[in-house]
């Protein structure tokens, strides 16, 4: 009898081990993703309106309403798929990194041109989409070198029409995110998604592609190599929020995490204690715009941040993704 | 570390020694990558049966390979972004010489030999320009010659084309930074291409695919005799689309793209590892390791012929008929008409690429 009940285990182990994920799945959307597309859209409403009044680049209005939406942007900046990915639409909120100059080459053009778009959200909408979003923003706001650019009318013309921009954005994807949630709780149908497990895997791809751009990217291109340290490609270092969009993500991202560990304490655990100690170390760090990687002991604390990220990624890859069915094929997971 | 004496004492021993050939190292059709069962890593050689005829240990885990026209040597890459390749003497195991892609560089992890046997070509990445290149080394002492530009951004795999004259190389699109490991930095604005391009590196010809594509990294190639490239391609943009993973191109003409019902192709999560033409050039499949499943169609027609499910499928080349496929769970099969046949299963995790020796591309 016991032999028998072990070969039908063997025969069915997906049904076996099938779990409603369910509660998880409306967890994270109503608790996680709604509230901060939502919250995104407020701010950057707040951040066009104070733009139609005051479009002076020093201003502290503008440039506290600039910074609250760009926060409110990097705690969603992970929800990289559905209607984030529509039209391209966060490279259009976040051309970063930009390996090439587009950004102010973009922005320099529709000075120098006095491109007529700035007066129309659809048109500018169609504008390269390296002269549009927060770092489209940041240079107009920050960077001296476009401080003189053209009139100081256009200029005001143009940061309007970034700002605006902004907010038709992030209203178009808290809109969408509403009727995509739908897809993600409730899978198969129209959905894209065809079981609750191919949502789950969507929730924890967004985790772990978080992580992996806050180290090797938000980190890493900074850090460059210890001969050839690169502070002045730390992100949107013109503003001084290299190191908050460290910590804001990783705040977002422990949130994510601790939602989708939910049903194994063990595990949310681990990454809790591993989150509590990251953040703690970016904390200490006190170098906003990671000028310090340029010395060997400010680049010896970056460093060890970053490892510690990627500490949480060690167990967010073999704890929490095994019990999501992450297919860990050879080829698959290799990419090449 | 091989020293500079050992290395050119080693040349001069090859240069007495009798050239040893392919058939000396028991005729294998195929090199391919794998991880053995001790987690070793080695390249194996393999004929159309799956019978391992040689695996030869490589430093770290392998990816692509090319084989000389005409010597048991093999060019045995490390995973993107490596800095350096290994010649590998087939026949007795030994590495004869290793290729260091210079500062500022890195190796993708394909390449390809001139038809004589005296050149060897590999795609590198020049990291602070964000631009590609193709490397061109001697390959009798493996001394790097020079280089030229790969017509790209992140040039990937590269075929010697049947004329002997011009490299087919297709140029992804994909910036990458080695100190960013493999974040892709461009996404927005990439523009992949495939680029024909003379052994003196003028580029004669250049195929985009139209703009709503520019997010399709075309990666992977297989040639047939009479020229006709096939692509695979791996799709970078919304993951609610699901465009065509395969085209075919001829030099000179437009583009074809094929594409199972959306319905199958909706599950390859827009990822096609490997490329290749059947042994007849009549068919032509993709392999599909994220969607486990082998994709069939007729070149003529371009029509989607038949689908295989095949766990984390990824290796495929042309066999004695049809085709042979590897996977990343170490099954090795072959596929005639609508037919998957698993052959031989040898203990080992076959990497992404079979890579055909001799004459077949």
């Amino acid at each position: 009898m016991r032999l028998i009940v072990f070969a039908a285990a063997l025969l069915l182990p997906l049904v076996a081990q099938a779990q409603d994920r369910a509660p998880i799945l409306m967890d994270v959307t109503q608790t996680h993703i709604l509230p901060r597309f939502a919250a995104l859209s407020e701010t950057a409403n707040t951040l066009a309106t104070i733009s139609q009044s005051d479009c002076e680049p020093g201003s502290t209005d503008l440039r506290d309403a600039y910074g609250t939406a760009f926060d409110t942007w990097i705690t969603v900046s992970h929800l990289r798929f559905g209607p984030s990915e529509v039209d391209d639409r966060a490279f259009a909120m976040a051309f970063w990194p930009d390996t090439k100059g587009f950004t102010p080459k973009a922005l320099s053009k529709h000075i120098a041109a006095e491109d007529d778009a700035v007066h129309s959200p659809d048109a500018y909408a169609e504008t390269s989409v390296a002269g549009r979003g927060f770092f489209a923003l940041e240079r107009m706001l920050y960077d001296p070198a476009f401080a003189d650019q053209g009139t100081a009318e256009y200029r005001c013309a143009l940061i309007q029409a970034i700002a605006a921009d902004i907010k038709a954005n992030a209203d178009a994807m808290a809109d969408d995110w509403q009727a995509y949630a739908t897809y993600l709780t409730q899978p198969g149908g129209e959905s894209p998604y065809r079981t609750q497990d191919e949502a789950m895997q969507e929730l924890f791809k967004a985790l772990s592609t978080g992580l992996q751009f806050t180290s090797e990217t938000r980190l890493g291109r900074p850090l460059g190599t210890y001969d050839k340290p690169r502070p002045k490609r730390a992100e949107a270092r013109r503003s001084e929020r290299s190191q908050r969009h460290v910590e804001l993500s990783l705040i977002s991202l422990r949130d994510l995490a601790a939602r989708l560990s939910a049903d194994h304490s063990d595990i949310a655990g681990d990454l809790e204690v591993a989150f509590a100690r990251t953040l703690e170390s970016n904390q200490s760090l006190d170098d906003p715009m990671f000028a310090g990687v340029a010395t060997p002991q400010g680049r010896f604390r970056v460093e060890a941040l970053q490892q510690s990220i990627n500490d949480i990624r060690t167990i967010a890859a073999t704890e929490l993704g095994p019990t999501l069915g992450i297919n860990a094929g050879f080829n698959s997971l290799d990419g090449d | 570390m091989t020293t500079r004496r050992h290395f050119l004492a080693g040349l001069a021993a090859a240069s007495v020694a009798p050239v040893r050939s392919w058939a000396s190292v028991g005729a294998p059709d195929f090199l391919a990558a794998a991880q053995y069962p001790d987690g070793t890593y080695r390249l194996a050689g393999l004929n159309h049966q799956g019978t391992v005829l040689f695996a030869l240990p490589l430093p770290a885990r392998g990816h692509a390979a090319a084989a000389h026209p005409l010597k048991a040597q093999a060019v045995a890459f490390a995973r993107r972004p490596g800095s350096f390749a290994v010649v590998i003497d087939c026949a007795s195991g030994r590495v004869l010489a290793r290729l260091q892609s210079p500062q500022g560089r890195h190796f993708y992890g394909h390449g390809a030999f001139a038809a004589n046997g005296a050149r060897f070509y590999a795609t590198e990445n020049d990291y602070e320009a964000g631009e590609g290149r193709i490397s061109v080394w001697d390959a009798d002492s493996f001394e790097r010659l020079g280089e030229f530009p790969s017509g790209g951004v992140g040039p990937h795999d590269m075929r010697l084309m049947p004329d002997g004259r011009t490299l087919v190389v297709a140029n992804g699109g994909i910036e990458t930074h080695p100190e960013t490991g493999r974040t892709k930095l461009n996404i927005p604005v990439m523009q992949p291409n495939l680029s024909y391009i003379d052994l003196n590196g003028t580029v004669l010809e250049q195929m985009e695919l139209p703009a709503a594509l520019h997010k399709n990294s075309i990666r992977h190639l297989s040639v047939r005799a009479d020229g006709l490239v096939g692509f695979a391609m791996q799709w970078q943009g919304e993951s609610t689309q699901c465009p065509a993973l395969l085209g075919l191109h001829a030099r000179g003409e437009r583009p074809r793209l094929l594409a199972a019902p959306e319905d199958l192709q909706s599950t390859l999560q827009g990822y096609a590892g490997s490329v290749a033409f059947a042994s007849d050039g009549t068919t032509i499949a993709i392999t599909c390791p994220r969607g486990n499943a082998l994709h069939q169609f007729n070149v003529a027609s371009g029509a989607f012929t038949d689908q295989f499910g095949l766990k984390d499928v990824c290796g495929l080349g042309a066999g004695d008929e049809g085709l042979i496929f590897t996977t990343g769970t170490g099954a090795f099969g072959a596929i005639n008409g609508p037919r998957a046949t698993v052959v031989a299963r040898p203990d080992c995790l076959w990497d992404n690429h079979l890579i055909p020796i001799g004459s077949r591309a």
